[in-house]
């Protein structure tokens, strides 16, 4: 392994080749000095934290953004592409973070976007992707619309995508961050195949996981540097991830470092004393036969009964869409149950309003971070206190110096990086958004109860740490907290108990053991134990 | 990463704040009126008018007198007032289309309280007052009724506010046409369908007590509107509501900002500014309630809402700029024989040229 710049020994003549490269958004330097050769037939990992850089990176090999210092080569002449158009008419081919595909179309005519002109021949095109379908293991019904299908199939539909234009360098970023074990699994065999085929792959990833079992070479950036290189990352994986984060591996947190894949899981729950001392129970959030029906009269989540006590942590593992996403809206008052009861303590939350279950000391980590948890177009500290503005009010005007002071306190308390309390939420990294909306639900001055949903998912090593921690901080002054996650390595490590949902139901429950794995995954898979 | 492209320069900051204030964007918009000024002049040329003509009358309807600039001042407050209900709507992301509408229900409802509401014996300026509160009312209720619309059912309130546009003109039209409403007594068959002459006392004072600069208290109370606008958005919470409902409704009602009272108020204020503009209209201008009271003034202001980019400064020129174009062009139209469609050509041009120009700004100061 290389540390800095050193260059690698020539393998072949690189396909795409980065010399100096520098990319500034304003009076933020994004990239700084990066320079890095693809070779054809590898598969090339970028490893960082969020904020590294490494999604500006691949806008500016697609196109998207063009580089404000230093030069590309591709295929040996010099590379400067007009626009993203240009780059897959010039055979690079990406898939983003976030899909892009038109939910109410099918497969075949979603593939079909912007590559024909006139009449469209959906028979050719079917025949291609079951073509495609046999060579990379990407089975798809042409004929399927994309809202019919689970993530891991839109995430397929994507690459298709992307490899009917028979490109010579594909680059994904960030694309294992919503799919299941078994899809990765998948995904990463359909990159083996592609680079196998001598076309170069580039994957953006912070899953240590990924890299051991399919790197060829690694880059590491942090801060928008290359800070690490390596021709052989499975043996000098506990290096690179000391460059990512620029620090011990050893005093990651434990949870941190299982769910990443760096250690195998462990128990670890909130606190060693709960181990010897039991504490007497106080029960918090109770729920008792929660059904939701949808407005097609289809059950969604059914009868659900839970309590949750004070300090303690309860895990709702399940595939994803099988009802997690309904109870937390419910419990969030986005969503009216069909039956059911939720009290916190002796309040009744029953279809109460968000106003009133934020009022009654319930705090809410939604999934979906962008759509429910914060209005990007606002500031960070209009975000941090957007439900307690009231506090900051005087004769209905806003104290926003004293709105950006308390913001400000809380950003440190938080560990939220961005440019100052008033920087544009959307210009903060994922990481960070997340450690702002836990931040505002979290500091909740009477918090009892915190729901938190999926509240690690897309976030770097030091982003699911800083959240663990907060989360079993809470629970350690007694905050009852429901942790809903599909990781369930995750609930593994960090839940005293689990509950696994299956088309609505509770298959079963046990306690946070990793010795119950499978019997976890039986049950997810709706087979009760 | 969605995040570091978000940096607006400080040039933007500066546009967003105050609308026309920055350099570029100051000048941008003045080329644009001359360009359209231009073409406009070419047209005219084209049908036939002599141009110096056409100017002369241009000019002498809009600057020409005291009593020119005074009248188009006074039809520029009107424009404002709904540019500001739009601006404001706008801001919780809601369209205001129904000027034309409140306008019309705030003419009626201060017709009827002026006439019949034995408001003009009463003291302190209640006279004038009470058929304003009236035209207010009027107006919030009309514009409520759109976003009731929209919160219980989904209608989308660019169909609502615009339907009920139609509604209030044709409210309109049949007080004025049924002697049981608003009609003046009929004492012959050639009594025209429209309303009696509103009091003295219900009319709004002068500020000068004289009528060849028949300038009224619209004006000082546009001004005052346009600073509490300007506030509520830029300093309030209120405003801070507004915004959030507007760029993410639902994550805005999980942090127990209430939608339906966020709507239900945006488009009840732009209503209550459009009805107080039609109780101007009425009660600074015209007197009587006639068909064709309004004709158009509830979508010119809505452009002027339009072009402001959602800037109170923004409406404020629009506005001056369309009032002036009013006035010059209806003189144009009867001392030059230019066609009164021409002027709304011209209209349209510099409408287009502006927003193209707006579009260039945003373009160039991105870079």
């Amino acid at each position: 392994m290389n540390m800095a710049s050193a260059p690698a020994e020539i393998v072949a003549e690189p396909l795409l080749s980065l010399s100096a490269i520098t990319k500034r958004f304003g009076n933020f330097t994004a990239l700084s000095d990066v320079s890095l050769d693809i070779r054809p037939g590898e598969i090339h990992c970028i490893l960082g934290e969020n904020g590294a850089g490494k999604s500006t990176l691949c806008n500016l090999i697609f196109g998207v953004h063009r580089p404000d210092g230093g030069s590309m080569r591709y295929r040996g002449a010099s590379f400067q592409p007009s626009g993203p158009a240009d780059s897959l008419a010039q055979g690079i081919a990406m898939v983003h973070q976030h899909f892009s595909l038109v939910p109410d179309m099918s497969v075949v005519d979603n593939v079909l976007l912007g590559r024909q002109r006139g009449l469209l021949n959906r028979a050719e095109c079917a025949r291609q992707l079951e073509k495609l379908a046999v060579d990379y293991g990407l089975p798809l019904d042409p004929f399927a619309k994309i809202e019919d299908l689970s993530v891991g199939e839109r995430q397929r539909v994507e690459i298709v995508k992307c490899l009917i234009r028979d490109p010579s360098l594909f680059v994904l970023d960030e694309p294992t961050a919503v799919l299941l074990p078994d899809e990765i699994a998948a995904l990463l065999d359909v990159c083996h195949r592609v680079a196998s085929s001598g076309r170069a792959v580039v994957l953006v990833t912070h899953k240590l996981a990924e890299i051991k079992k399919i790197a060829d070479r690694v880059t590491v950036l942090r801060g928008g540097r290359v800070v690490a290189t390596s021709d052989k990352p499975a043996a000098e994986i506990d290096a690179l991830v000391r460059a990512m984060i620029q620090g011990n591996v050893d005093t990651l947190d434990q949870s941190a470092a299982s769910i990443l894949g760096l250690e195998p899981v462990k128990h670890i729950g909130h606190g060693t004393e709960n181990d010897n001392t039991p504490k007497t129970k106080v029960e918090a959030l109770q729920i008792d036969g929660l059904t939701v029906r949808d407005y097609q009269g289809v059950t969604r989540l059914d009868n659900f009964t839970l309590t949750v006590d004070r300090g303690e942590i309860v895990g709702v593992a399940g595939v994803e869409g099988n009802g997690q996403s309904e109870l937390t809206a419910v419990l969030a008052g986005m969503m009216t149950p069909s039956e059911g009861k939720i009290y916190l303590g002796d309040i009744n939350l029953t279809a109460k309003s968000p106003k009133e279950i934020t009022a009654a000391g319930v705090g809410i980590v939604p999934e979906d971070r962008h759509a429910v948890g914060c209005v990007t177009g606002m500031s960070l500290a209009e975000n941090i206190y957007l439900n307690r503005l009231d506090e900051f009010t005087r004769f209905g005007f806003l104290q926003r110096s004293a709105l950006e002071r308390e913001a400000a306190a809380l950003m440190q308390r938080f560990d939220v990086r961005a440019r100052g309390p008033g920087a544009l939420f959307s210009s903060l990294s994922g990481g960070n958004q997340q450690k702002a909306v836990l931040a505002r639900e979290i500091t909740l001055p009477n918090l009892t109860c915190l729901v938190a949903a999926q509240p690690t998912r897309g976030l770097d090593v030091g982003a699911v740490a800083a959240v663990y921690s907060h989360i079993r901080a809470a629970c350690e002054r007694g905050v009852a907290i429901l942790l809903v996650s599909s990781e369930l390595d995750e609930l593994l490590t960090v839940a005293d108990r689990i509950v696994v949902l299956y088309r609505g139901r509770i298959m079963g429950s046990c306690v946070a053991d990793p010795d119950r794995r499978e019997a976890i995954g039986a049950m997810m898979a709706g087979q009760p134990q | 990463m969605t995040t570091t492209d978000q940096q607006p320069s400080s040039a933007a900051k500066l546009t967003s704040k105050f609308g026309f204030a920055a350099r570029p964007a100051l000048l941008v918009p003045v080329l644009a009126v001359a360009f359209a000024a231009l073409v406009g002049l070419a047209l005219i040329a084209a049908i036939g008018v002599s141009v110096p003509n056409a100017l002369a009358a241009f000019i002498d309807g809009t600057l020409g007198s005291p009593y020119a600039i005074a009248a188009s001042i006074n039809r520029s407050t009107v424009f404002a007032l709904v540019g500001f209900g739009f601006v404001l709507a706008n801001r919780a992301n809601l369209t205001n289309v129904g000027g034309e509408g409140q306008i019309a229900v705030g003419g009626i409802a201060a017709t009827a309280v002026a006439l019949y509401g034995h408001v003009d014996g009463l003291p302190l300026g209640l006279a004038f007052i009470l058929p304003m509160l009236a035209a207010i009312i009027a107006g919030a209720l009309w514009g409520a009724l759109a976003a009731v619309l929209k919160v219980k059912s989904g209608t989308n309130e660019v169909i609502s506010t615009l339907l009920l546009s139609f509604i209030g003109v044709w409210l309109l039209y049949w007080c004025v046409q049924s002697p049981a409403l608003l009609r003046k007594p009929m004492t012959s068959s050639a009594t025209l369908p429209e309303s009696l002459e509103i009091p003295d006392e219900t009319k709004l004072p002068l500020l000068t007590g004289d009528y060849s600069f028949p300038l009224h208290i619209g004006l000082p109370l546009t001004i005052i509107l346009a600073i509490v606008v300007a506030v509520l958005l830029s300093k309030t919470v209120l405003g801070l509501r507004l915004r959030a409902v507007g760029l993410n409704p639902v994550a805005s009602n999980r942090a127990g900002i209430s939608y339906t009272r966020t709507v239900i108020f945006a488009l009840a204020m732009a209503g209550a500014l459009g009805g107080l503009a039609g109780a101007l209209m009425l009660q600074g201008e015209q007197y009587t309630l006639k068909d064709g009271f309004s004709s158009g003034y509830g979508f010119d202001g809505l452009v002027a809402g339009l072009l402001s980019r959602g800037s109170v400064t923004g409406v404020i020129a629009a506005s001056l700029l369309f009032g002036f174009m009013r006035s010059g062009g209806i003189n144009m139209e009867m001392v030059a024989a230019v066609p009164t469609a021409l002027v709304v050509v011209i209209q349209g041009l510099i409408v287009i040229t502006l927003a193209g120009a707006t579009l260039f700004i945003e373009r160039w100061e991105r870079k």
